[in-house]
């Protein structure tokens, strides 16, 4: 058995899966204050009368850190900078304290100015008089080389032992300046809440008996084990979308070009499939309006779901961006977009005739035929649904290109079809698939798909590494490792991959995920001679080797 | 809000004319390591556009391609140029404030006549982008400022006798580097003469020099042309590290020149220095058209002592500028005293073209109509024996966007007499105002039109 639970911001939903067949469910209001009671709250519903022994498996997804952040709970946090050359050090300050130091490091690895010890221990001394206890440490391409990073970080034990410090080649170990230092800033920030949290559920775990394997769903579709979640909690974030995704690609399991709409209670997210991979966000996940170095699937939020409030606004009819409560036919006192779609199509949703009642009294307001007022919220809500799936594929098809190749054959999305879910998918997805003239699914455990994506998902692993043959040294990513190799000028594209596929083997290892380590696949090759004069004096190599997101082996589909 | 500053990289990392040749795969690495880790493309400032494909026909409203525009252009060509038409037209529809398109290939040395690559270059990406919004948006005026090192002699060819587009080129003196051209006295022809400006500086100029220039010459003459469109061809080779040349400009020195020449769109053009100067140039340039300080950006080996000029230097520059600027001043003069004297109907010049990259020679017969009305057409016939071993007689016409409705006629004329003659392979006509271009096969009686 199987259990995935998906912690969204309205509800947290629950399955427990078992060979091919969801066998039980379970759906709850999320208490945005309590995230642990509520996951609870669903897990005790799941495992009510089962053999918790059965139980072989569970995934969590959940807004925790997301919520930390967005909310500003997070724990203060310094942020270290060592900007040296470049744009304005203004540009790179994130939060009040923020500090820059000397200290300079270039594109090959190679120190141009040494870091100012005394300056730095000053420093020290400001973030400790300022009370701060956490402490995120970022050099412009430290992805190169991270000695300067790790000499401060020692300054830090030295002087100030009780301060939790992250290094942003650590967390990611890519080019990327701002990038990294916000990763390494909101991993600071919430590395010991996150560390709490799991600290609960395992305890409480404990006291259910549940000795099953736990696993997190990060923002790439991809699972980690709940025990070394906890060096990497931003990975977390957005994890919810990402469970939407993985659903959509668990109830079809095809290959096909698709569209994914969760549509909630006051969101639709929609995420794409690729022939049957889920799309990543090419700048990874933007975390409090800041771009970060976390892997994540590229989904679009549109505010607009079941709930969404129909009103007046300056005397026409609109959808508000918010709910005030449910659905009038599901026990509500405002008319929703649930109700409208509910009349329109007579759909039969809770009880019908208040969904009328409610539109009614709406459109008297509004000096308008209900059949009109329905036909113009359908409209809003299908224009702006298309608009931002468009937006969407467009944004994909422009995205940069750096080769010939990638510009002469150029991309172009064409979805087969799309895939609701959601508790308001069914009835909304019909109309929207009729108007994109374009075949659709919404399966009968759409509303809890999510849950089932996070389930049913299995670890992925993105390894990067940067090779300069001339300097004789490896970047890799993640991890921020440096090796030494060779420094022959004969160094193939060959050797390169099977370092990087090493890395892969090794670092997958640790993560417990042997059974997948199988199923790579290389996303980047780059190989570039260095020239000096007239000599080769070495080569550059960029690769990138990834286990896609996808699911565990025993996952064959669902009935 | 502020519009941003549109970008395309295109480093063409799968593209090289050899491998150890300047203009291979590893010339933007280093830059693109910079801006990546800079994150600048991350900035709202920056909107960073996809490079797409110029047409064949965008090709040919410039060039006329020997023996074919299919045999003589690859994709990587057409993404180059293909970027910075992107660029133009994410400007003149107002979606960005100014454009930077940072790809190779490059394209200057590219003239009309294209039997090969030379100085690096096999089309003329600047051109290319200016025919085409003068095609599609009804440009009139537009100013190159060419700020490569080398001479900027195909840009200069091209519109060397067209009154509507100012070139001003400022490069290493001809006597001491390719293409050996760029002098004073090559001031334009017919109607063109003095809206060629060429400023041939001694080596080892600096950033002090060269603003010196900006500051009396260039910008005042900008000022008075006052065009609808300003193009930076942004060559990166006066830098001081720069090892095919001998100059000393600095990534602070091209950023202020930003600034202050403001270009509308700048194309990437030379620079092979692309360890100790790219990646500081391009950051330097993208932040000043983005408006954004810029005082942090330095090279890490940057001394500003070292870059200094003498007096003699910059009594040099001083004479220099002020002989250009009554050229630039005297023109119109000029121009109609030539045309009020010459009773002839047509200029003609002989010109041999060295095409380094190939290694072949192209012997020119360049005819240019003295119309009272308007520019006048050009008649080239063109002669080279290409790296296989054919040899190639071709005759081209090539009329203005600008032309009159006369030459018009007789330019279409001279095409079909063209036709009969048996000592041409192949005639071409480029009609501008039709937005037609023309090949004929004369031994095959073949016409392509595109």
């Amino acid at each position: 058995m199987l259990i995935g639970i998906d912690i969204g911001g309205t509800y947290t939903d629950g399955v427990v899966y078992r060979e091919g067949k969801i066998i039980k469910t379970a759906k709850k209001p999320t208490l945005y204050e309590e995230i642990d009671v509520s996951l609870l709250a669903v897990l005790d519903d799941l495992i009510k009368d089962m053999d918790v022994k059965q139980v072989k498996r569970l995934v969590i997804s959940t807004t925790l850190v997301t919520n930390l952040i967005a909310t500003g709970r997070g724990e203060r946090t310094a942020l270290l900078l060592l900007p040296g050359y470049g744009l304005p050090h203004d540009l790179y300050r994130i939060g009040d304290d923020t500090y820059f130091l000397k200290g300079s490091i270039d594109f090959r690895g190679r120190e141009i100015e040494e870091i100012d010890e005394k300056e730095v221990i000053e420093c020290i001394e400001d973030i400790k008089k300022k009370g701060i206890r956490r402490v995120a440490i970022a050099g412009k391409f430290a992805s190169r080389n991270n000695l300067q990073e790790k000499k401060v970080q020692d300054l830090f034990h030295k002087h100030y032992r009780e301060a939790l410090t992250v290094i942003s080649s650590k967390v990611a170990n890519r080019l990327n300046f701002p990038r990294r230092a916000a990763t390494a800033y909101f991993t600071a920030m919430t590395l010991k809440e996150w560390e709490g949290f799991v600290a609960q559920i395992r305890s409480a775990l404990q006291e259910r008996n549940l000795s099953c394997e736990v696993f997190i769903l990060k923002a790439d579709g991809g699972t980690t084990p709940l025990d070394l979640s906890v060096f990497t909690p931003c990975e977390t974030v957005f994890s919810g979308p990402a469970a939407s995704t993985m659903g959509g690609k668990a109830i079809t399991m095809d290959d096909k070009n698709a569209v994914v709409i969760d549509i909630g209670g006051t969101t639709s997210d929609i995420s794409l499939l690729i022939e049957g991979n889920p799309l990543y966000a090419s700048k990874g996940a933007v975390i409090s309006g800041f771009y970060t170095h976390i892997h994540a699937l590229a989904v679009k939020s549109v505010p607009l779901g079941g709930d969404s409030l129909i009103y007046l606004q300056d005397g026409s009819i609109d959808v508000a961006p918010y709910r005030e409560g449910n659905a009038a036919c599901l026990g509500g006192n405002r008319p929703t977009v649930t109700d409208v779609f509910n009349v329109k199509y007579r759909l039969n949703v809770g009880n019908a005739a208040s969904s009328v009642k409610a539109l009614q009294e709406l459109a008297l307001l509004a000096g308008m035929e209900l059949d009109r007022l329905c036909d113009k919220v359908v409209d809003i809500v299908i224009s702006r649904l298309t608009e931002a799936i468009k937006n969407m594929f467009k944004e994909w098809e422009n995205e940069p290109a750096y080769k010939v190749w990638e510009v002469v054959n150029g991309r172009r999305f064409k979805p087969d079809r799309l895939i609701g879910i959601g508790a308001a998918a069914r009835a909304i997805i019909p109309v929207l698939a009729e108007k994109m003239d374009l075949p659709y699914l919404v399966h009968d455990h759409s509303p809890v798909a999510n849950a089932l994506g996070a389930a049913v998902a299995r670890p992925t692993l993105t390894v990067n590494l940067h090779i300069d043959t001339a300097q004789g040294v490896c970047m890799v990513d993640p991890g921020g490792i440096r090796q030494q190799v060779p420094r022959s000028p004969a160094f193939s594209m060959e050797e390169a991959r099977k370092i990087a596929l090493n890395f892969l083997q090794e670092i997958g290892k640790k993560r417990g995920m042997e059974d997948y380590l199988e199923d790579y696949r290389f996303y980047k090759e780059e190989q570039f001679n260095m020239i000096r004069g007239w000599d080769r004096i070495g080569k550059i190599f960029e690769i990138e080797l990834q286990v896609a997101p996808g699911f565990i082996k025993e996952y064959r589909g669902v009935i | 809000m502020m519009k941003p500053t549109g970008v395309i990289f295109f480093p063409a990392f799968d593209w090289a004319i050899s491998p150890t040749h300047p203009e291979r795969e590893e010339r933007l690495l280093y830059t693109r390591d910079q801006l990546f880790e800079e994150g600048i493309m991350d900035l709202p400032h920056i909107k960073e556009y996809k490079p797409e494909l110029a047409s064949f026909k965008d090709v040919l409203r410039v060039h006329f391609c020997v023996p074919s525009v299919e045999e003589r252009i690859i994709e990587a060509h057409l993404v180059a140029a293909g970027s910075a038409l992107k660029l133009a037209d994410a400007f003149l529809a107002g979606e960005i404030k100014n454009g930077f398109a940072i790809v190779r290939p490059p394209g200057h040395h590219a003239m009309t006549v294209s039997h090969a690559n030379r100085g690096f270059c096999d089309i003329n990406n600047e051109a290319i982008m200016i025919e085409y919004v003068r095609k599609k948006y009804g440009i009139k005026k537009v100013a190159i400022v060419d700020t490569d090192v080398h001479h900027g002699d195909g840009t200069q060819e091209i519109y060397y006798n067209d009154p509507d587009v100012l070139f001003i080129s400022f490069h290493q003196d001809g006597r001491t580097l390719y293409p050996g051209t760029g002098f004073t006295s090559e001031a334009g022809w017919g109607r063109g003469y003095g809206t060629t400006i060429n400023i041939p500086l001694p080596p080892r100029t600096s950033d002090e020099g060269i603003h010196y220039v900006l500051d009396n010459l260039v910008l005042p003459i900008l000022e008075d042309f006052k065009p609808d469109l300003v193009v930076n061809s942004a060559g990166q080779d006066n830098h001081y590290t720069d090892p095919l040349a001998d100059m000393c400009f600095t990534a602070q020195g091209y950023a202020l020149l930003n600034k202050k020449l403001k270009p509308d769109i700048a194309v990437l053009e030379g620079g092979y220095s692309v360890e100790t100067a790219l990646p500081y140039v391009n950051m330097g340039i993208i932040m000043a058209m983005a408006g954004l300080d810029f005082s942090n950006l330095k090279e890490p080996d940057y001394s500003q002592n070292r870059l200094r000029n003498g007096s003699s230097h910059l009594d040099y520059l001083k004479k220099l500028v002020e002989k250009q600027l009554f050229l630039y001043r005297n023109r119109e003069e000029v121009v109609n005293k030539q045309y009020a004297e010459n009773k002839n109907r047509f200029y003609v010049e002989q010109k041999s073209i060295f095409y380094d990259t190939e290694y072949l020679y192209e012997m020119q017969n360049n005819k240019l109509r003295l119309c009272p009305e308007c520019q006048g057409y050009r008649v080239i016939e063109s002669t080279a024996r290409h790296r296989d071993g054919i040899t190639y007689n071709v005759g081209c016409i090539s009329i203005p966007v600008n032309c009159c409705r006369n030459c018009h006629d007789e330019a279409r004329a001279v095409y079909i007499d063209m036709q009969e003659k048996a000592r041409y392979d192949m005639v071409y006509l480029q009609d501008r105002i039709d937005d037609r271009y023309y090949s004929f096969h004369v031994q095959k009686g073949i016409e392509k039109v595109w």
